[in-house]
């Protein structure tokens, strides 16, 4: 939290675009945080306990997708872990007597409920996954399943309305290994280098009773050396310091035996010591499903319901879709602001509005002073074209009144020269117009 | 858990631990006017000094025209190993105003920010580290007048209400008596309900007996009373301390439910509804901010921003006063220049007069002339 606090102000820095108040840059404010360990009891430590109600009241829901060639069990498996008939046996797979053309998308719901707590279950199931002769092209019906999903999603959240988004994204991909022993096939390492950025993906060795112990251990060290040299990313639980130590032990131990040896088997058999398993009987004994020291079909179920169901949809949420989601935005062509992700400060809402209001102010000066300039030099005009109206017909018309001064003086002086008499009628000068402006 | 469950009854238990150990961020908000003893409800409530409360000092100097600031406070506090990052709203100088029309703007215009900051925080391709301020419960402190709900309450009540979680609470309840309380209650319940204002009510669910009976009694309390207290704890047995008040007539105590609904408004803020108020926060109040903005979005309307500080009303009033000076002044400078025209068109006309004068003279004149030389 106290890095998330003091960080904010150095990512702001970064990639600011649009908001015209970042352009300086942004003080750097200490966000003060007061921090307290409380003795007495206050009561938000109920939270999780509301949280714990409340997913009661919701339910959940778990999206898994099953990829493998067939004949590696993947519906006994999945009918296995959930105790329940899912596939029904028709479905179980036709021995394929004519090429599948593609692979194929089907997906079955179930609704499981337990001790009152309710499980939405999908099964997205992949047949025809790896059985043509060519299977350069296998992943592509799969990985654009995967993204399809996380589209749908995209689309519901953003929406004008949205009400509850139902989730189909993929929580958790089983992809199922032939008990080769050898080591990992070209095809299982291109695949899950496709989809391993998109979900969360557990690797199992399907139909793990045809190895012995050893083979096992032999044929997980391959590949989990295969994993890591092809860089595959594959889901482990998180680990936290703060767990006790037996739930500290048994994560570890169950990441330990990554990727699981699981057989599946929902018969009902009988050992020799006369207990009534699920498992398979061979003459030599009986591998019993639920007996953690014949396979590691219990830690499969561990992780994908019992103890990581939740970890795996946040994982799915939090981080394979927001990368999804982050990338395909920026292929869309929209630009990360990171101006918007800081911290609220009152201090620089005020600079902000501020700056707006000194902007509006400037603006209301500009327009109020074009309006006053405007209006003032039109009247100027107005009134310098009267005044030099009335000077122009002053002009004309005393113009027009001398000329008949003169014409009469002409007259006169001609009639008095016949006369030779003397006229005394002198006349004035002229008053001289006066022009410019009057203030 | 036997052999052939699958294990979903625990899949409650993974919630309750990646929450536990995520922690929550939950922003309350106490609106109202000062001197309602907000901080100390806020101190009392998690036990801790978060606000300190300003000193009457500084009260005073803010003088006349305290704008409506808003203050946030950021605790993280920890119990039972269980951590929440805290968010204070607090709303200083609320209807402190002589006029205190708009003055509750700047609370309304703070809730309306968080939702549209975490809209465009949503928006972006990369979203890691949002920044949530949006506010889960706003507390409406209520003046124990013993009368009703003034004009100004009702009307942020109701800007509020359609907003965000509004809790409606009767401070310093020590001051009404019981017979005044419940009267006083009820008429704010009547206003409340003919005046449409939203508050929050906790949901009954109804196939859960204590639940459900828990919610209705905290319905049937509110708007809630409360007693601030300060900082030391009285004691009223040899050993034996509570938070409260003390009267020469007694201890008005915070945590007993027969002085005031103290205990079940911390209930309902943190023990049992704590999640509901996040969650419809979430799930009401900002979806249906981001559906109204969306929408009016794609029509084209904008919300321009206001801004409410008095300096920036002044000056403008002072800008605008200028220009209107200057208008006098030039339109002064006009009506002389008008008066001066007038002026001069009356000389000019005398000029002509005295020419069409001479031109008579001279033609009398004439005639003189020509009649004497007949």
């Amino acid at each position: 939290m106290a890095t998330e606090h003091s960080a904010h102000a150095s990512k702001e820095s970064l990639g600011i675009t649009s908001a015209p108040l970042s352009e300086k840059p942004a003080p750097a404010r200490e966000v003060k945080v007061i921090r307290r360990k409380l003795n007495g009891y206050v009561g938000f430590a109920n939270l999780p306990k509301q949280w714990h109600r409340k997913s009661i009241r919701r339910g959940f829901n778990l999206n898994v997708m099953v990829v493998g060639e067939s004949g590696l069990g993947k519906s006994t498996l999945m009918n296995t872990l959930f105790n329940r008939n899912l596939y029904s046996a028709s479905s179980a797979a036709i021995p394929a007597t004519e090429k599948p053309s593609a692979v194929e998308i089907e997906s079955l719901s179930a609704d499981i409920e337990e001790n009152g707590v309710r499980l939405h279950l999908t099964i997205i199931d992949t047949p025809g996954f790896g059985d043509a002769i060519n299977n350069t092209d296998s992943w592509t019906s799969i990985v654009s399943d995967i993204n399809n999903r996380f589209d749908t999603y995209l689309e519901a959240e953003s929406k004008v309305t949205r009400n509850t988004i139902a989730d189909t994204r993929v929580h958790a991909l089983i992809y199922f290994i032939e008990p080769t022993g050898h080591s990992l096939k070209p095809l299982d390492i291109t695949f899950m280098k496709q989809v391993h950025g998109k979900v969360n993906l557990v690797p199992v060795i399907a139909k793990s009773d045809t190895m012995t112990e050893e083979e096992i251990v032999e044929f997980k060290q391959r590949i989990n050396d295969d994993i890591i040299t092809h860089n595959i990313n594959i889901f482990k639980p998180a680990q936290f310091e703060n767990d006790d130590d037996d739930t500290i032990l048994s994560t570890q131990d169950l990441i330990a035996k990554i990727p699981f040896a699981v057989v599946g088997s929902t018969t009902a058999v009988t050992t020799a010591d006369d207990r009534q398993v699920r498992g398979r009987s061979y003459p030599w004994g009986v591998i019993e499903v639920d007996n953690e020291e014949h396979c590691d079909f219990v830690r499969l179920r561990d992780l994908l319901v019992r103890n990581f169901l939740e970890e795996l949809r946040e994982r799915t949420g939090n981080v394979l879709y927001e990368n999804y989601r982050t990338e395909k935005l920026k292929k869309m062509g929209i630009d990360q602001d990171n101006s918007v992700f800081r911290e609220f400060d009152p201090n620089l809402k005020q600079e902000e509005e501020k700056v707006l209001h000194e902007a509006k102010l400037a603006k209301m000066e500009a327009e109020m002073k074009t309006v006053f300039q405007q209006k003032v030099s039109e009247k100027e005009k107005k009134l310098q074209m009267s005044e030099s109206e009335l000077f122009a017909r002053h002009k004309e018309m005393k113009d027009k009144l001398l000329k008949q001064v003169k014409v009469l003086e002409e007259k006169k002086s001609q009639l008095e020269k016949s006369k030779t008499t003397t006229g005394d009628g002198s006349l004035q000068p002229a008053q001289k117009t006066r022009k410019g402006f009057l203030r | 858990m036997t052999v052939d469950q699958v294990g979903i009854a625990n899949l409650p238990n993974q919630r309750f631990k990646i929450v536990s150990k995520e922690g929550a961020t939950f922003t309350l908000m106490v609106a109202g006017e000062s001197g309602l003893g907000k901080s100390t409800f806020v101190n009392t409530l998690f036990q801790s000094t978060l606000k300190t409360p300003v000193d009457n000092k500084a009260r005073y100097k803010r003088g006349i025209h305290a704008t409506v600031e808003i203050e946030v406070t950021r605790a993280e506090l920890e119990e039972r190993n269980f951590k929440i990052r805290l968010n204070i709203i607090d709303t200083p100088g609320f209807g402190d105003n002589v006029n205190n029309k708009d003055s509750w703007q700047p609370i309304v215009d703070f809730i309306d920010d968080q939702h549209d900051s975490m809209m465009k925080q949503e928006q972006q391709p990369a979203r890691g580290d949002k920044k949530d301020l949006r506010v889960h419960a706003c507390l409406y402190f209520i003046r124990p007048t013993g009368h009703s709900l003034k004009p100004l309450d009702i009307e942020v009540m109701k800007k509020l209400g359609t907003r965000c979680n509004l809790i409606p609470i009767i401070a310093k309840a020590d001051t009404l008596a019981q017979k005044e309380m419940n009267e006083f209650k009820s008429r704010i319940r009547q206003v409340i309900e003919a005046q449409d204002i939203r508050i929050y009510t906790p949901p009954i669910e109804l196939d859960d007996q204590a639940s459900s009976d828990h919610a209705k009694s905290l319905i049937e309390s509110m708007p809630f009373s409360v007693i601030g207290s300060g900082e030391d704890e009285i004691e009223v047995a040899p050993g034996q301390f509570v938070k409260g008040r003390q009267y020469p007539w007694g201890i008005a105590e915070v945590e007993n439910e027969d002085h005031c609904d103290f205990k079940k408004l911390r209930s309902l803020l943190l023990r049992t509804n704590m999640l509901d108020l996040i969650l419809s926060t979430q799930e009401l109040h900002y979806e249906s901010y981001r559906t109204l903005k969306l929408e009016s979005a794609e029509t084209g309307s904008k919300r321009s921003r206001r801004l409410h500080n008095p300096k920036f009303k002044e000056e403008e009033e002072a800008l605008k006063k200028y220009f209107t000076e200057q208008v006098k002044a030039e339109e002064l400078r006009f009506k002389q220049w008008e008066q001066n025209i007038v002026t001069e068109r009356h000389r000019l006309n005398k000029d002509l007069e005295e020419v069409q004068a001479t031109i008579k003279d001279l033609e009398e004149q004439v005639k003189r002339i020509q009649l004497g030389k007949k």
